[in-house]
This record gives structure tokens, sequence and C-alpha cells, in this order.
């Protein structure tokens, strides 16, 4: 009989690579051995191939059950668990889909949905406090960066993706949401979080741009620069505001000098 | 910081919480003793689904049902998983915590799902060891669940319940006892599931669970999609006048009926614990 530890790791070569020699040889020499064996990787791969299609809800209902279980059975390959904790299991799924050459829409779509799923459980973000916005608005806007919140997500894509996710939200069919107009535009989004639920707001080129960059650690003062040089009269103050209200803001840095930086946060 | 001390869980039936309920148990709390969940479905960082379990503690008596810390593995057991637990189990002290024998990774890579250990002296000493681990770890002591299993191992010479209550006896851990699970074993085994539950120590089971299972071939799958059966209700009425009445989850995790379901099942599992407290009156 093999150790615990050898017939563990017989039945996982079993499971992945197809190699049953090891573990049928310490299982009841009954005849049952492999139809066991071919029960545990139906049901194991079942349990990934579920978690895929809670993580991609949109995607698994674009493509259907037949691709995506498909495709979901090549991530497990790729991409094995190896964690008790089911929740980061998806990360991956949209470089392999990238890696792929799938359609563009599924790329664009597993970003989106990956967003979603770790903003959904991101650590819960505050308001900026009264003290917090004094000294947003009275410091020198070329010495203010700011700090986002893990609630809120900059993304960006070479077409309106988010029509498409909305339009599966909601009871509208596969069909009828790829038959959406999906122009080559630039498209910037907020994934956000607001009373729980996940939020994406679609935003003008130039304040996605914007936004990214102070995302980035750009100062307050450059970002008002390049909005002025990009459209005369922007107005500023509607930018901050959208930020506010989805409390992507997580607190601000005011720079002393070139080598000091004061947090508030 | 915890929401508040320790509810007991009473003698009667709860039901297992699924995201998927969360906003019909908020607006209208249903008539259930208490609720068990899933540890690792609250592992984020923040967000609704640990407030939403907030709310719900406040009104319910709660239990934690951990599927991913693979007791029986021997891999190092997973640190940051166990850290996580018992940061989520300080901070709702739940009434019971639980896990079950069985194993779900080797060598870094999990399967995430329950599988069978053989039962040998090795894997006794080995899975007590770890349980006290754990136990020492959390400052709680845990409930075992017994599982299904899907294969027999040629070298298993002690009988599943026998290394059940052994494990009792060493670890000081207690028993979850899943009916559906004995039932299925039984079934898919040829095994008599009362000479398992009669060598099961008494004292030891404080908590009982049901659920449905599916066919698959000749098989009987536990996929707790389904309502209890029949049969497994039989199972239960022979176990509570054995073990007395219990605390009773029923559970459901796939193929998700309305609420309402679930809690008729738990009126029908109250209805038998009812019967048996009348009968000690």
């Amino acid at each position: 009989m093999p150790r615990l530890c050898d017939l563990q790791q017989a039945f996982s070569k079993s499971i992945i690579e197809g190699n049953h020699a090891a573990v049928t040889a310490a299982m009841a020499a009954d005849g049952s051995a492999l139809r066991s064996i071919a029960l545990y990787r139906r049901l194991i791969r079942n349990n990934f191939v579920q978690v895929l299609k809670i993580t991609y809800p949109v995607l698994h209902r674009l493509v259907g059950d037949g691709y995506f279980g498909v495709l979901a059975r090549g991530y497990l390959k790729h991409h094995p668990s190896t964690s008790g904790d089911l929740f980061l299991y998806g990360r991956h799924l949209p470089a392999l889909l990238q890696r792929l050459d799938a359609p563009p829409l599924l790329v664009a779509l597993a970003r989106l949905e990956w967003a979603c799923h770790e903003v959904y459980q991101a650590a819960d973000s505050a308001p900026l406090s009264p003290d917090q916005l004094h000294a947003m608005l009275s410091a020198d806007p070329s010495r203010i960066t700011l700090q986002f919140h893990q609630t809120a997500r900059f993304l960006s894509f070479p077409f309106p993706v988010h029509r498409v996710w909305l339009a599966l939200q909601a009871d509208v069919s596969p069909d009828a949401a790829l038959d959406l107009p999906l122009p080559e535009e630039q498209t910037g989004l907020i994934v956000a979080r607001s009373g729980g639920a996940v939020q994406v707001i679609p935003l003008a080129w130039l304040d996605y741009r914007l936004l990214e960059a102070l995302s980035r650690g750009a100062t307050v003062a450059s970002i008002e620069r390049l909005a002025r040089d990009a459209e005369s009269g922007f107005d500023f103050t509607r930018l901050m505001t959208t930020l506010l209200n989805v409390q992507a803001i997580a607190g601000i840095s005011v720079k002393e000098d070139l080598w000091h930086t004061a947090t508030v946060s | 910081m915890s929401v508040q001390h320790p509810a007991p869980i009473p003698a009667q039936a709860g039901i297992g919480l699924r995201a998927h309920h969360f906003r019909e148990i908020l607006d209208a709390p249903p008539p259930v003793a208490w609720m068990e969940t899933h540890p690792e479905n609250y592992f984020g960082e923040g967000g609704a689904p640990l407030r939403i379990l907030e709310r719900i503690r406040a009104c319910y008596p709660l239990s934690f049902h951990g599927v991913g810390l693979s007791l029986g593995s021997t891999d190092p057991i997973d640190q940051v998983h166990l850290h996580k637990l018992k940061a989520l189990f300080d901070r709702f002290e739940p009434a019971f915590v639980s896990e079950h024998l069985s194993w779900c990774s080797v060598s870094g890579r999990f399967f995430n799902d329950l599988l069978p250990l053989p039962y040998t002296e090795e894997s006794l000493d080995h899975v007590c060891a770890r349980i006290d681990e754990v136990q020492t770890f959390l400052k709680r002591p845990m409930l075992i669940e017994n599982i299904t299993r899907y294969l027999t191992w040629q070298d298993s010479p002690i009988p599943e319940s026998s290394f059940m209550a052994e494990t009792v006896k060493r670890s000081g851990c207690g028993i979850l006892l899943d009916l559906n699970n004995v039932y299925v074993n039984a079934v898919n085994f040829g095994l008599d599931p009362l000479e398992f539950l009669g060598a099961i120590p008494v004292e030891a089971v404080q908590e009982i669970h049901l659920a449905g299972f599916d066919r698959f071939g000749s098989m009987l799958i536990d996929t707790h999609g389904q309502p209890v059966y029949p049969e497994v209700w039989s199972l239960y009425e022979w176990a509570i006048h054995h073990f007395g009445p219990r605390p009773t989850l029923i559970e459901w995790d796939t193929n998700l009926p309305p609420l309402s379901v679930l809690v008729e099942q738990a009126a029908q599992a109250d209805a038998i614990l009812g019967g048996c407290h009348a009968e000690a009156v």
C-alpha cells in the first residue's frame, strides 16, 4: 500500500495526466476503478466550469454553454487551481483569451467582468473626510496627487464594450446583444461600487485619459493643464465631482518639496 | 472585531445561506432557527457579502462550514487560508465551525472537491495532528463531517465510523453527521447505514446535515441539488431518536429553488425534531 502522500500524488496524476496505473493499483480490484476516476474527473471539472460561469456570467451568456465549457476546460489545463479559496481562480481568463486570439469582444468582456468581480469584494471605501477635502482644495495643485480606492478601476477599450455588457444584464438575447453596433471608438470606463452593487460608468475619452493619469500619480495641476490644452473651458470641477460621487478617492498626498511627501488619507 | 457573542444554535432546523437568496432573506427574514454558510465565500476584504452577513448574523445564530482547508492533504496547511478563517470566525463568532474529513490538494494543486482518505493508522495520525493544529490556531473546537466517496481504497482497514470515532477521541473535535452522505455511500457500496450510525459516538454528534442527491448511471451523487429524499428522511427520524435532537441543516448548493422550498424542508425537519422533543417530555 502506498503511503498517504504517494496515494494522493497518484490520484493527482490520474486526474491531471490521465496516468491511472498507480492510483488504480491502490483501489479495490472490483473493476470499478476507472469508472470511479472518470466520475471524479467529471465532478472536479464541472466544479471549475461552474466557478468560471459565476465569475464571468455575461461572457457565459453570450457564448453559451458549449463554447464556454470548452473554454473553461482549456483554462483549467493552463491555470489549475492553487488555493482552497476560489475567488481568484478565474483571474487569468482575459489573458488566456488574448493569447488564444479570441474575438476582441470576448477579451474585452472578460477584462470588464474580472474588474467587476474584484471590485465587488474589494476593501470598503470611505468618502473623503471634510479635512481631506479642505486639504485638497487649499493646497497648491502642483503638489497634489490622489490615491484611489480598490473599489474603483479605470479601464479602456477600443470599442464600447459596456453596451454589450449592459444589454446582457437585462433580458436581451445573446443574438440581439451581438447585433448592437460596436463602432471603433476609444472607450473609457470606471468600474466602481455603490451601495454594494457594481456600476460600470462610461466616461468621455478625455475624462478617462485624465483620470487614468491621476490614478498613475500625475499631479492635479498637470491634469488641469492637460485638460485645458485638449479642450478650452474644460470643467474640472465636473470631473472631480464624478470621482467624489463614486467614492473613488481614498486620500490625497501633498508634496512638501522634492523629497518629502505628506499624506492625508 | 466580533459583531456579538456567539449565539448558541438550538436543536432546530436551519438552512444554508447562499448569495442567490440574500435579497429575499433581507426583505423578509424566514422562520428558521439558524443559518450556515461557507466561510470561503466571505474571504473578500469588503463589499456586499460581508455587510449582508453582518445583517443576517444580527438576526440568526450562524455556523461556518469550510470546504477549502484540505484537512487530509499531505501538503502543509495553507496558512493564508487558515488566517482568513480565523479573522472571519473572530469577527462573526459562529456557534459552530466545521470542515470535511477529506483532502482536496497535493503538491500545491487544488482539486476543490472532497476526496476520500484511506482509513488507515497513517491517515488517522495525520488527520488528528492536522485537526489539532487547526483547533489550536483557531482557539476553538471544530466539527468534522463524513463525506460521500465514489471509490474504494484497497487498503482502508478501519471502518469509516470507527475512524471518525477515533478522530473525535484523539483530537477532541465533534462530528457533523451528514445523513445524505451516509445514505449515498450505503447505496453505492451496499453498506448498512444503521451499522455506520450505530458506531458513531452519540455525544460527539453536534450537528446534522440533510440534502438531496442525483442519480448518475447506477451511482447516487451528492449534488445538494434536490429535496431531501424520503429514504433520508427515514434515516433522519431514526438518527434523531438515536442521537437525540440536534441542530439540523437543510443543505442546498446547486439547482437552487426559491427560499420558500428550503424553509418548507426545514419545517419538515422541525416537525421530526418536535416529535422527538415531545416523546422526551
